[in-house]
């Protein structure tokens, strides 16, 4: 379910609801000329904006009256026409003509001179009278232009007949359509829109079709009906209000109901139309009705003559500004307040909610602009804040699309500021006081409703809301809801502006401030509205003490001014969201020194606590959560500066509480341009030796940095940790008493803050690099045990003895130094290892196991000879023939391969031939069409040349393009060409 | 007269019944959620529109809720002319009431749309100890009459909503109607043609 109109409103008939109450009419002039009781009446505006309203007597007299703007309603003309009472006047200004009718007979006068009078003695007898209204869709769609001295047209009840007439030019009467049978009760009342008449009888009303001539009922009037039936054409929505009793029943040119019911006070002989609103009067009163909503919204009480009827009458075209009233002798005009003092009036009266209601009303109608409805919004808004309800201002105020937030700023900063000048001197309509400090607003509020209070006790009604003379809130309430309220403004403002930098972060605000946020127009404020958009959300934070909230804003996207904010969030101690504000700013020297002081004093106020209490942090490493956090925003500023002198500053203490998050600030690739190592390795606490290690790994890895100083000191250091680190293992593996546990802990203890280990990491350097100085290298490692990284340095050095003793003897990694001799490529070096296989020094015994299988792998690369020379005297018979007996079939097997290689690229070759012998011999047919496919020119008998992939050139071009290029620009020596047919499959 | 458009559905549907049987308190539950206990008796008719949805289509009810006082009972074959739905409201509590229920649904068989779907409801089903017609004989009544039938409570909210929804859910199964919107208009007889001459 999603709407509902409203309609018979089911407050007492009549009443005027305070709620709904609304000033649509006012008196505009009034005259009480000495004359017969009136029994008509008639008011119209021509094109001279003149006005004259027209009155018919019991006695016969049709007197106009003029309406001037300053002097009032006066006595223009009169004449008598019978002297029988005149029923009634109908103004008919297209053709200047009053028809007046009177006795049953209709008189045509003239609107201005009310002469000649002249009387339609074709029609006797008639109780009505009626003008054909044509509404502008009708008239559009048929081409009847309004104002053109023709389609003059009449409907008339004559007894139980109703006559259609027309009147043409000359003033003479036609006869259109008579029709009978149907109104058997006598017709009492007639309505003629476009096509449709409807007429009122005593009995029923009815529909009456002029295009089909058919009819029929709308609907029947109980029996017995108190009063005649009544009509009114409500020219504005073409429509008709039907009565039965008290109630109008609003039907369109179909004779279907529209909208609920009105129901009238009290019984009325005539009504008027004025707007959206019916006018009813009865017995000195006059009623305003809202069409739609039924509700009555005006009643307006003028003497009136005891016992007479009152009448009144409306301009009959649906957009008239005038209504005509009239009792006894009296005349008054009432005339429509303008939109806007109806505003200001409903403001005045603190019915805001009617306000806002008539401005959506006017909108709809078209009779009022989105400007105005923001305008009034804010205006509301501004009222509402004076009356203390800062919610319901807020609201109104995200509703305007035209308020600017500097208009707030006055309400929040003392003047002058910086903003002074940015504040529109908007007043709107007056009607609230010039703003000052919320403080002011509340304290101000507070006094009136005490003096409210006061009043009432003696006796007086104030507009102060009923809720706060019942329960007067507090002050500190007040200001609480002010500042809340005003925060919720400004933060929408100033995610409207971050919306508008594709920076959306709607799920910052309520539900209901989403729906503001998602309809904001603030996305374009200039950038000074800005700037004191967010300082000042800051300062009603700040005031809230939301720190969260600070932060957020601090941290995010925001046009604050830190000028303004510094000394105030440094006072009260929000340094968080200062340093938060400084980053944002691109101030990171200020930012960081925030950050350092933050993190010195949480460690010690946290070395203080876990003193005292038992902490529930990690406090192995003595750094509490708000430290880390310091650190880390350090860090994410250092990252992303390219200032050398600051990074290196404040590396320091970053690396005293985190090592990781200093080397990620040297490491930073956010940062434009890079710092200079140099610098940076002087600046690095030697004892941090961690960090000097990666940011070397990092230049030399990351960075391709082939500075010779850089590998070599990264070997060296890497070096010193292996070494270190097999020191200690050699420690552990000695002390046999230590039992796990505290092994475990003491590696914990030496955690190092990477998780490869040197020793690989070292020995990886040292093979990929060859920057470094192997020698330099080599002088640290050389008495030590790192026998696998001793051979890659040798091997750098090219000392291949050393290497192969190394990876052969002291290592017996025979794969290792079987391919060492692979690298090397020289039948000697396996000779050599041999030797050392055969031979080894320090007393070892010779590693018969190892010789074989180099033999065996590697036989082919011996000479047989120079290892039977080499094979001790010593070796075991059996040892020695397997050792020979391998080598020799290695070789053997070696020829074999060779043989077999041989033979297939042989067979290969012939296959080749094959194909390549098939290809030149094919077969092509040429016949008297065939062409070049270069030149296109005839190939008759000339000669030609084809391609592998079968294209044809005559001669000549084959000459310009050469033999492996054809047409298709193929370069068969690039590009090769194989056929299926071909056998070459490899 | 229901009327598709896309998948809306504009529907006309009148509320009858008995002076005090509680249309408008049904009409304001539904559309509301409201209810008074000292329901001010309807003058003339209210209007009300609602949209739900239902099968995938949104049905927009334009609610006529009419007066059941017996002064305006002329009015009502206007308000029920061309409606789509039509719920008949009775009082549990009041066997008048259901005579009168019963009286409007003939002249609805008689004067009324064919093709209208007419809803019988018991209201005030909250008053069980006062109940005077049994809810049996209503749903025999309407089953023969081809009505459906349903007791319903404005004041606990009880089937209010449910019928509304049923009598939607029923309504773009309904045959279009022979009969235009708006007014039947009958032919009369031509009347004469008089060209007037001058007085």
């Amino acid at each position: 379910m999603v709407e509902f109109s409203m309609a018979n409103p089911k407050s007492k008939p009549g009443s005027e609801s305070k709620s709904h109450s609304r000033n649509v009419l006012e008196h505009f002039a009034g005259l009480n000329p000495s004359i017969p009781p009136i029994r008509s009446l008639a008011i119209t505006t021509n094109s001279d904006s003149q006005t004259l309203v027209f009155i018919g007597t019991v006695a016969g007299d049709v007197i106009s009256l003029s309406l001037n703007p300053n002097s009032g309603l006066s006595l223009h003309l009169r004449v008598n026409i019978i002297g029988k009472p005149v029923s009634s006047i109908h103004v008919v200004s297209h053709i200047k003509k009053l028809i007046v009718l009177s006795d049953g007979f209709i008189y045509l006068l003239d609107l201005n001179s009310l002469e000649p009078v002249r009387k339609l003695s074709l029609l006797k007898n008639v109780n009505v009278v009626c003008k054909r209204y044509f509404s502008r869709n009708y008239s559009l769609n048929n081409g009847i232009i309004i104002g053109n001295e023709d389609g003059c047209f009449f409907a008339v009840g004559v007894g139980k007949k109703l006559v259609l007439v027309e009147i043409v030019l000359s003033g003479s009467p036609i006869i259109l359509k008579e029709i009978q049978g149907d109104f058997t009760d006598g017709i009492m009342c007639i309505s003629w829109v476009d096509e449709s008449i409807i007429v009122g009888t005593r009995s029923a009303y009815y529909l009456y079709s002029y295009a089909s001539g058919q009819c029929g009922v709308i609907f029947s009037l109980p029996d017995p009906s108190v009063m005649l039936p009544r009509m009114k054409l409500l020219a504005k929505e073409c429509k008709v209000m039907l009565m039965v009793d008290n109630v109008g029943v609003i039907v369109d040119s179909e004779g279907q109901p529209v909208g609920g019911s009105l129901v009238f006070g009290e019984v009325s002989e005539t009504m008027g139309e004025i707007g959206a609103y019916v006018v009813v009067v009865r017995s000195g009163n006059l009623e305003l009705y809202h069409k739609k909503s039924g509700y009555c919204v005006q009643r307006v009480s003028f003497v009136g003559e005891v016992g007479s009827p009152c009448l009144v009458a409306d301009e009959e075209d649906g957009r008239g500004k005038l209504v005509a009233v009239a009792a006894g002798s009296k005349v008054m005009c009432y005339m429509k307040v303008p939109s806007e003092e109806q505003i200001k009036d409903l403001l005045r009266k603190k019915n805001f909610r009617e306000a806002i209601s008539l401005v959506e009303e006017l909108q709809n109608e078209g009779e009022m602009t989105r400007e105005t409805l923001s305008l009034v919004h804010a205006q509301v808004g501004f009222l509402l804040l004076f009356d203390l309800r800062f919610e319901e201002a807020v609201d109104h105020f995200l509703l305007s699309e035209t308020m600017e937030p500097s208009e707030l700023f006055p309400f929040i900063m003392r003047d002058p500021n910086r903003w002074s000048l940015l504040v529109p001197r908007n007043r709107y309509w007056g009607l609230h006081p010039p703003p000052s400090l919320l403080e002011k607003v509340v304290d101000d509020g507070l006094t009136g409703i005490q003096r409210a209070i006061f009043l009432r006790k003696a006796g007086v009604e104030t507009a102060v809301d009923n809720e706060f003379l019942l329960n007067p809130p507090s002050r500190a309430d007040l200001l609480e809801s002010a500042i809340k309220n005003m925060t919720r403004l400004f933060k929408v403002y100033w995610l409207s502006c971050l919306c508008g930098t594709s920076k959306a972060k709607p799920c910052l605000c309520t539900e209901k401030d989403r729906q503001f946020l998602e309809a904001s127009r603030h996305k374009d404020l200039t950038p000074s509205v800005r700037e004191g958009v967010d300082t000042l959300l800051m300062y009603l934070y700040r005031a809230l003490n939301r720190v969260d909230d600070m932060e957020r804003l601090a941290s995010s996207e925001n046009s604050c001014i830190v000028e303004e904010l510094e000394s105030l969030l440094s006072e009260s101690g929000h340094l968080r969201t200062l340093a938060f504000l400084y980053a944002s700013k691109r101030m990171s020297s200020k930012s960081l020194s925030i950050w350092r002081v933050l993190a010195r004093n949480y460690s010690s106020s946290h070395l203080k606590d876990s003193h005292g209490t038992n902490h529930v942090q990690d406090t192995t490493k003595g750094i509490s959560f708000d430290q880390e956090i310091a650190v880390m925003e350090a860090s994410k500023i250092l990252e992303a500066s390219s200032d050398q002198e600051l990074v290196l500053q404040h590396l320091g203490w970053i690396a005293d509480i985190n090592q990781l998050l200093a080397v990620q600030v040297l490491v930073s690739d956010k940062r434009t341009d890079p710092l200079p190592p140099d610098e940076v390795i002087a600046a690095i606490d030697p004892r941090k030796v961690e960090i000097l290690l990666r940011y070397l790994q990092w230049l030399i890895e990351d960075q391709d940095s082939d500075d010779t100083r850089f590998h070599t000191t990264y070997a060296l250091l890497l070096s010193k940790s292996a070494l270190d680190a097999n020191e200690k293992e050699h420690a552990t593996q000695n002390s046999e008493g230590v039992n796990q546990k505290e092994i475990n802990i003491s590696d914990r203890g030496n955690n190092s803050i990477f998780d490869t280990h040197n020793r690989e990491r070292l020995q990886f350097f040292l093979q990929s690099s060859d920057l470094y100085d192997p020698d330099e290298v080599l002088d640290l490692v050389e008495r030590s045990e790192l026998w696998l990284e001793k051979a890659i340095l040798y091997r750098k050095l090219g000392q291949e003895t050393l290497v192969l003793q190394i990876l052969a003897l002291k290592l017996e990694d025979c794969e290792a130094a079987e391919q060492y001799c692979a690298e090397i490529g020289r039948p000697d070096a396996y000779m050599q290892l041999l030797e050392m296989y055969l031979e080894p020094m320090n007393g070892k015994e010779p590693m018969f196991k190892a010789a074989v299988r180099l033999l065996h792998n590697h036989g082919e690369m011996l000479d047989p000879l120079q290892v039977l020379e080499r094979l001790s005297p010593d070796m075991p018979l059996q040892l020695a023939s397997e050792t020979i007996l391998r080598m020799l079939r290695a070789r053997l097997h070696h020829h074999r391969q060779g043989q077999i290689v041989h033979n297939l690229s042989r067979a290969l070759d012939i296959d080749a031939s094959l194909a390549r012998f098939e290809e030149r011999s094919r077969h092509v047919l040429i016949n008297d069409d065939s062409i070049c496919d270069s030149c296109h020119a005839r190939l008759g008998t000339k000669l030609f040349a084809m391609y592998p992939d079968d294209t044809i050139v005559c001669y000549k071009c084959f000459r310009r393009q050469g033999e492996s290029t054809s047409v298709s620009g193929r370069d068969f020596k690039r590009d090769i060409l194989y056929k299926p047919g071909w056998l070459v499959t490899r | 007269m229901a009327s598709t458009g896309h998948t809306n559905l504009n529907a006309k549907l009148v509320l009858l019944g008995d002076m005090g049987a509680g249309k408008s308190s049904l009409v304001i539950r539904f559309v509301k959620g409201q209810f008074l206990e000292f329901q001010e008796s309807t003058i003339g008719a209210a209007f009300f529109s609602s949209t739900l949805a239902v099968n995938n289509a949104t049905v927009k009810f334009e609610i006529w809720d009419t007066a059941g006082q017996e002064r305006y009972h002329s009015l009502a074959p206007m308000y029920y002319r061309g409606a789509a739905a039509a719920i008949i409201v009775y009082d549990i509590t009041s066997v008048d009431s259901f005579a009168r229920a019963k009286k409007w649904v003939q002249e609805l068989q008689k004067q009324g749309n064919p093709n209208m779907i007419m809803a019988l409801a018991g209201n005030k089903a909250d008053l069980e100890d006062k109940r005077n017609v049994p809810a049996e004989e209503a749903r025999l009544y309407a089953e023969e009459n081809g009505l459906f039938f349903m007791e319903t409570s404005a004041k606990t909210a009880v089937n209010v909503n449910d019928i509304f929804y049923e009598l939607a859910k029923r309504l773009p199964t309904a045959q279009p109607s022979q009969s235009p919107a708006g007014m039947v208009l009958v032919d009369r007889p031509a009347e004469g043609f008089r060209a007037g001459c001058c007085t």
